[in-house]
């Protein structure tokens, strides 16, 4: 202790020192116009290094779950191709479409900025418009839908979550293909509502909620979650439908930018019936 | 004792005002010839008594800089180079130091200490404090050839002025 205050005393002017030196800069940085200009373009600079640095380094540490998951979602995509053509799930002409025509391709992505603890949810992304991503695709990972992309720069683009609470996705429950958008209404990340279900459904707990492939964002046939609870709120017409999701938003790495080679035709003929009826 | 105060709060607010409303206006005036400016006030920092303690020749500089800043406007630039001189001197002092020491009750002047000896010592003093000032100008080292051209001319100048006011002041000190 009584060292630890001598060298207090011997270190004194060197402290001093630097407690002036810095209210000085603080000083100068908020009094000078130049030397501010300078001062916040360095630490931008600065803090986006910092920044890119951390991400990296945290995508280190996650590599030996991320391989896993990769080696999951390859095995699936590697027996979805076997399979191709006795796809059960599709009808057999869309399939043979599919392979000859590919519909969507999907562009892999890292996630740079996550987001669940707010009403409005935001996912940045590493890709941009230089790799062809363009605003209002879909954002998808092996076990769901994350997003849809809003706006898209350069390199970068941010997408709207899934947990924002204008985020409408067109759902559809499988096998029975009754259809209706897909909301989130909860505070619980997992819990989404499906909405537009007529009561005379004979829809069950249990049942897998997919997308439906009714817009143009995302593919037919992506697993969304299943069904929780559900009953019917007396003189409605609908169900009341709470979805479990599986995507596992709170830990997202790597996900896949959807791009429709047909959305701008489709979009465009869809368009023309509306503008001629009107 | 109390002479040596009263001394020194002249030189402070004598300084302070030859500074902020005179050799202000002279670098002002020479607007084709912005490399030149005569900063005369760390002589108050040079000249404080040998027995200040060294936290206090800091924060003097501190005042000291902050005061010419409220003149110049430009607040905090003065006083961070002010501050790194105070801070300076005590080293310089360190190394200058004579085989029989420092007469503690005095100021390190031409008077007490000789030419050779004030020279050495208010040219390092004055050249980091300069250098200091343009460096917090400038703020980044991207110009560090204007800093460098800027300090060299500016030294050279304000010495003299220093050299001057030290021959003319010599005598009550």
């Amino acid at each position: 202790m009584f060292n630890l205050v001598q060298l207090l005393i011997k270190l004194s002017g060197f402290l001093v020192f630097l407690v002036l030196e810095a209210i000085c800069f603080s000083l100068v940085v908020r009094y000078n116009g130049n030397q501010e200009k300078v001062y916040t373009n360095t630490v931008n600079q600065f803090t986006g290094w910092l920044q890119q640095k951390s991400t990296s380094t945290y995508q280190y540490f996650q590599l030996y779950d991320e391989n896993k998951r990769l080696a999951k979602e390859n095995s699936k995509l590697l027996d979805r191709l076997a399979n191709i053509g006795v796809n059960v799930q599709n009808p057999l002409d869309t399939a043979w479409a599919d392979t000859l025509q590919p519909k969507y391709s999907f562009l892999d992505a890292h996630i740079i900025r996550n987001s669940i603890n707010h009403h409005h949810n935001y996912i940045t992304l590493d890709k941009g418009s230089k790799h062809g991503v363009k605003p209002h695709s879909g954002v998808v990972t092996d076990d769901g839908v994350v997003g849809i992309v809003r706006k898209v720069s350069q390199n970068y683009s941010v997408a709207m979550s899934v947990l924002h609470r204008q985020a409408i996705i067109n759902a559809r429950v499988r096998n029975k293909y009754y259809f209706g958008p897909l909301v989130w209404k909860s505070d619980n990340i997992h819990t989404f509502n499906l909405e537009n279900i007529p009561k005379d459904a004979p829809v069950t707990k249990g049942d897998t909620i997919e997308t439906s492939g009714f817009s143009t964002m995302f593919p037919p046939g992506i697993t969304l979650g299943v069904i929780d609870k559900m009953w019917m709120d007396p003189g409605s017409n609908f169900f009341t439908i709470e979805v479990r999701s599986f995507a596992k938003l709170s830990n997202l790495q790597h996900a896949y930018i959807v791009r429709n080679i047909f959305k701008q035709e489709q979009e465009q003929l869809e368009e023309s019936v509306i503008s001629e009826d009107e | 004792m109390n002479n040596t105060i009263v001394t020194n709060i002249l030189r402070f607010v004598g300084l302070v005002l030859l500074q902020g409303l005179v050799f202000k206006n002279i670098g002002v005036g020479w607007e084709t010839f912005p490399y030149l400016h005569i900063i005369v006030f760390p002589i108050f920092i040079l000249l404080l008594p040998l027995r200040t303690p060294k936290t206090l020749v800091i924060f003097l500089g501190f005042v000291i800089g902050l005061s010419v800043d409220f003149l110049y406007d430009t607040l905090g630039v003065h006083a961070s180079a002010a501050v790194f001189t105070g801070f300076v001197r005590s080293l310089v002092l360190r190394m200058f130091e004579p085989r029989g020491g420092y007469n503690m009750a005095y100021s390190p002047t031409i008077a007490r200490m000789g030419l050779g000896w004030f020279l050495q010592y208010s040219s390092i003093l004055m050249f980091t404090h300069i250098f200091f000032y343009y460096s917090v100008e400038a703020f980044t080292f991207v110009y560090i050839v204007d800093i460098l051209i800027k300090t060299f001319v500016s030294f050279f100048a304000s010495m003299v002025f220093i050299m001057i006011f030290q021959l003319l002041l010599n005598q009550n000190e």
